[in-house]
């Protein structure tokens, strides 16, 4: 109990109270800890005289409740802005009630000097100014305080220290004048001489009116209580009542919520004197939200009883109803999610199936179901999404299923997959990468090669015009279907689908090898057999730079530059060989017929793909997915390895077959052209991102092309009249390729056997990318320097 | 168009609603009988507006239109709990504080079967809606549309602060008349001397017994400070509604 309140009240209401009190609150132990203290001192009645016994009864009653000190709920709060109010005025600002009630002039002064405070503001009139100052005669209070003042002749000194000096102006006091108001803050009140000093310095304002700007002010901005006042105390038909309701924040429609609030009651639990409405009786589960909450996720249950019982009789639509009424019913309804997402997966909405679990988890992070289902759909997704060669996404999935239960056995085994897979077809792509580069030195080694490789030809054609009937009839069945296959080609090229143009000339491709090598097999000697191996060796069986595989496959340190241990690369690389190998089938079965003095490597080659057989469809299947894969990188890399496949190919035909027709070679250009055009058009899509590395390289290989085709037309017009001039001239234009390419090259493998400074992290294909820009940082830094170590 | 007959809610609302809680004795006089009802009522009123979150300008308005409308009729010709229901409904529109039927009907529910599980959605709750609806028009035509009412807690919080200049602002602040009289004044709307007084009256008499209750010293002038906030209230009409009020708190014990 607030003592002192009681205190005052007794003070007021005397003895009876102090006796009905005893007698009401004796069950009350806060009353009784109190009592014997009020007991000291004697009541006289203050109240007059006509104190009603039942209000002291009511007194008496509700003392518990009325000096409970939680009863007062609003808080202290600082005076008001005055200022900011009295624009908008959300509430009647009335004039001073003791204006009306006509209070004593000795009252009013006491009361004013009782209750001004420093930090409070006063208005007033300059009526005398001295060197020292100017007086003020005040006229009214400003902020909280509200008093009718005007009369009552109070005078207020303000020094000259404590008006602002604005700059060099020497004598502040000639802004003033006598009749100017003046806003002013109280500085100190001398109660007992009856004196105030107010200053203009905003440092004497209390801190919750700092924003009151003192000084001059013009008439109209005076209080507004001010000049109801006036207006009120000149016109004694101006009731309070009557400006009251003629003030225009009287009829504000939200003035009891405004001043309510700014009383500091609550509305919410609201006060009451009543037993049966203390705030404490009301139970939170008995308000109208909570009871809603409850009864909107019963009644959803009730339909998601009624959709599950549809769903098990395969009425899936109205399931679906159910489940959708639920959900309207109760929005974020778990179960009803829970229930909706396993029909929306039953019915292959796989997404939205995922997107209920989520929200479902989302509300309840713990509901069992939720999770089991949503980690089936994950996986269910991933699966999807592996079809559609979206591995990486796919395995994120995964994780996500794992992470939601790390003990769901096919999310566990999915993911295991999926690495694998993604694995491989990283290193794939290193292996494409590689034999980019491993293309381009070929060209450049196999120099001399080729040069007897020309040789051979030529004895060959040689051999061939002697039989003339059964190379006539095979080169044009070649023809045929080479013109057949590059016009199908060119013709798909126009057409925007390029995954299944890829694959489609992937599998022409195929058969277009075996025809190929089978006509090269019976009709052409072992010696072109050779050259095409040894060509296709150095292009497929070379092996890849070793930190690209190494890094991903997390082996043994990176070997060193130039002294690579061909056996053990074999073993590590056996997987990304028999991949390749797909790219080049012939290779493989031809190796075992041709006589070539083959090396060690490539004895286990054929190993491998003798084993690989076996693997070799599914892992064609596997290919071809991971052909489709839609990442750009990949299908650049994919796109640049097929181009150069189909370099050599045609080389080799263009070689081989030198005796066949201008126009097949120019067929061939074409297709040529085609498959490079949309290679470049992958480029130019990853130009951006290592721009400098990717233009050297790719121009490199592109010259090289050029050069190429130039010498196919060179080749077929030396073929009429074959010398030994052929020789030079093909070698020439061999060796200039092999500079263009070499440089290419050269770069290529020094930025990938320096680059394990910054290995990158195992297992991801983004790092690819920074591989790449890894590559061009040593492209430029060591290209030189790896120049003449390599060569 | 007929209106909803007088009978049709309160005999099916009867069926749905528990009896009611009026165990007085024989000896009581009818009117007596009917105060202790519509205190009960009223509380039933307040005690909903508080878990509907009404605020308490809404509340008064529904014990107003409650009251107004059992002035004219015998309040054994209808459900009163369906009346209160229904007038929370409606002072929720007239005073912009619009309230859903169905958290109404759930709160009341729950405050005639306390700890009960919230109505399923089936017909009877269905029904019940109906019948406050219904209700709603019943209180709409008896009052013949005369809806909006003035309320004391407008003068009330201004006459608070009128008052407060008037006192020493460390004095106000650690008495909490406001608070008191904010209370004082809800609680006058458990009778019908809400409407037997004239809203500045019940204002004036709520903060003149708040500030006597603690016994906050006002100067005097030549006028009291009541005299002034309202020009022809006298000592007599305040002294009668505390009268009022007083024995409504009296009847507190008697009816709960």
């Amino acid at each position: 109990m607030d003592r002192e309140l009681l205190r005052q009240c007794l003070a007021y209401h005397g003895e009876s109270l102090f006796n009905k009190l005893k007698c009401e609150q004796t069950e009350n132990p806060d009353f009784q800890a109190v009592v014997s203290d009020l007991c000291k001192a004697t009541y006289e009645s203050r109240s007059g005289g006509h104190d009603n016994p039942l209000v002291e009864q009511f007194i008496a009653r509700k003392a518990d409740i009325l000096f409970c000190p939680a009863w007062k709920t609003a808080t202290h709060q600082e005076e008001e802005h005055e200022e900011e109010e009295d624009a908008a005025e959300p509430y009647a600002i009335m004039p001073p009630v003791e204006l009306f009630m006509e209070v004593s002039y000795e009252e009013r002064r006491a009361m004013l000097y009782r209750d001004l405070e420093r930090g409070d503001t006063v208005v007033g009139r300059i009526n005398n100014i001295r060197e020292y100052g100017f007086f003020l005669t005040l006229l009214c209070t400003a902020g909280g305080l509200k008093r009718d003042i005007e009369d009552l002749e109070l005078s207020a000194l303000c020094h000259i220290r404590e008006i602002p000096s604005t700059g060099s102006h020497d004598d502040p006091l000639s802004y003033y004048q006598i009749g100017d108001f003046i806003r002013a803050a109280v500085k100190d009140i001398d109660r007992y001489q009856e004196k105030i000093t107010v200053s203009l310095h905003k440092a004497s304002l209390s801190p919750s009116m700092e924003q009151i700007k003192l000084g001059v002010v013009p008439r109209e901005e005076l209080p507004i209580h001010y000049s109801r006042s006036v207006r009120a105390s000149a016109d004694s038909s101006e009731t309070y009542e009557c400006i009251l309701a003629s003030c225009h924040g009287y009829h504000n429609p939200s003035v009891v919520d405004y001043l309510l609030e700014k009383v500091g009651v609550s509305d919410t639990h609201p006060p009451s004197m009543m037993r049966g409405l203390q705030s404490k009786l009301f139970q939170e589960e008995d308000f109208a939200s909570v009871i809603r909450k409850k009864q909107s996720s019963s009644w959803a249950l009730k339909c998601v009883r009624a959709g599950v019982d549809h769903f098990k009789h395969g009425r899936h639509v109205e399931a679906m109803n159910e489940y959708n009424k639920a959900l309207d019913i109760d929005t974020n309804n778990v179960e009803a999610l829970v229930a909706r997402g396993a029909l929306y997966a039953n019915k292959g909405s796989i997404m939205k199936a995922i997107t209920d679990f989520e929200l479902a988890l989302e509300n309840c992070p713990d509901h069992r179901n939720a999770k089991k289902y949503l980690c089936q759909t994950l996986v269910e997704r991933g699966k999807q999404l592996e079809e559609q060669e979206k591995l990486v996404t796919a395995e994120g999935l995964y994780r996500r299923a794992l992470s939601l239960d790390d003990l769901n056995p096919e999310a566990q085994e999915a993911l295991h997959k999926i690495t694998d897979t993604i694995q491989k077809s990283i290193r794939l792509r290193e292996e494409a990468l590689a034999k980019e580069q491993v293309k381009a030195t070929s060209s450049q080694t196999s120099a001399e090669k080729l040069r007897k490789i020309l040789k051979e030809e030529k004895r060959m054609k040689k051999k061939r015009k002697r039989s003339t009937s059964s190379s006539s009839s095979t080169s044009s069945r070649r023809n045929s279907s080479s013109s057949s296959s590059s016009s199908s080609s060119r013709r798909r090229s126009k057409k925007k689908k390029k995954k299944r143009r890829r694959s489609e000339r992937g599998s022409k491709r195929h058969s277009r090898i075996s025809s190929r090598e089978s006509s090269r097999r019976s009709e052409e000697g072992k010696s072109e057999k050779d050259r095409k191996e040894e060509e296709e060796d150095e292009v497929e069986w070379y092996p890849a730079p070793p930190n690209t595989s190494a890094t991903f496959l997390n082996q043994k340190g990176g070997p060193v530059f130039g002294e690579r241990d061909e056996e053990e690369v074999e073993q590590k690389d056996a997987e990304e060989r028999r991949i390749s190998q797909l790219y080049s089938l012939s290779a493989a079965s031809d190796d075992e017929e041709s006589d070539y003095s083959r090396r060690e490597r490539k004895k286990k080659d054929i190993e491998e793909g003798k084993r690989g057989k076996n693997e070799r469809h599914s892992r064609d299947k596997s290919r071809e997915r991971w052909k489709e894969d839609n990442r750009k990188d990949r299908r650049d890399s994919e796109s640049n390895r097929r181009s150069s496949l189909d370099e050599n190919r045609k080389r080799k035909v263009s070689c081989s077959s030198a005796d066949s027709e201008y126009s097949r070679k120019s067929s061939f250009k074409s297709e040529y052209l085609g498959n490079s055009r949309s290679a470049s058009k992958h480029l130019d899509g990853r130009v951006r991102r290592d721009s400098s590395k990717r233009n050297s390289f790719d121009g490199g290989r592109y010259e090289n092309r050029g050069q190429e085709e130039i010498w196919d037309v060179e080749e077929a017009k030396r073929d009429k009249d074959r010398k030994g001039t052929v020789e030079e001239e093909s070698s020439r234009s061999e060796g200039g390729n092999c500079k263009q390419s070499e440089g290419a090259g050269n770069h290529k493998q020094s930025g990938l056997t320096s680059v394990p400074g910054g290995r990158p992290k195992k297992d991801l294909p983004s790092n690819l990318l920074d591989i790449f820009n890894q590559i061009a940082q040593f492209e430029k830094e060591k290209g030189s320097k790896k120049y003449n170590i390599y060569f | 168009m007929e209106g909803p007959s007088s009978r049709a809610p309160a005999a099916k609302d009867r069926a749905l609603l528990p009896a009611r809680r009026d165990s007085c004795g024989d000896g009581e006089s009818d009117s007596a009988r009917d105060i202790k009802t519509h205190f009960r009522v009223c509380r039933f009123i307040m005690d909903t507006g508080v878990k509907l979150g009404m605020r308490s300008v809404p509340v008064a308005t529904a014990c107003v239109l409650y009251h107004r409308f059992f002035e004219h009729v015998n309040m054994h010709s209808y459900e009163p709990y369906l009346v209160a229901m229904s007038c929370v409904y409606l002072a929720g529109k007239v005073e912009e504080q619009h309230m859903r039927t169905r958290d109404i009907i759930n709160v009341s529910h729950r405050y005639f079967n306390s700890g009960s599980a919230p109505l399923e959605c089936d017909k009877e709750f269905w029904d019940l809606r109906d019948s406050v609806v219904q209700c709603e028009l019943l209180i709409l035509r008896q009052l013949n549309f005369h809806v909006s009412i003035e309320h004391p807690h407008k003068y009330l919080l201004h006459y608070l602060f009128s008052v407060k200049s008037l006192v020493n602002r460390h004095a106000w602040s650690r008495t909490p008349v406001a608070e008191t009289s904010w209370a004082l004044l809800r609680d006058c709307y458990h009778g019908a001397m809400c409407i037997r007084h004239i809203p500045q009256h019940i204002a004036i008499a709520t903060l003149y017994l708040a500030i006597n209750s603690y016994g906050v010293e006002l100067p005097a002038g030549e006028k009291e400070w009541w005299q002034v906030l309202c020009e022809d209230v006298t000592q007599a009409d305040i002294d009668a509604v505390i009268s009022d009020l007083l024995q409504l708190y009296d009847m507190e014990a008697k009816c709960i």
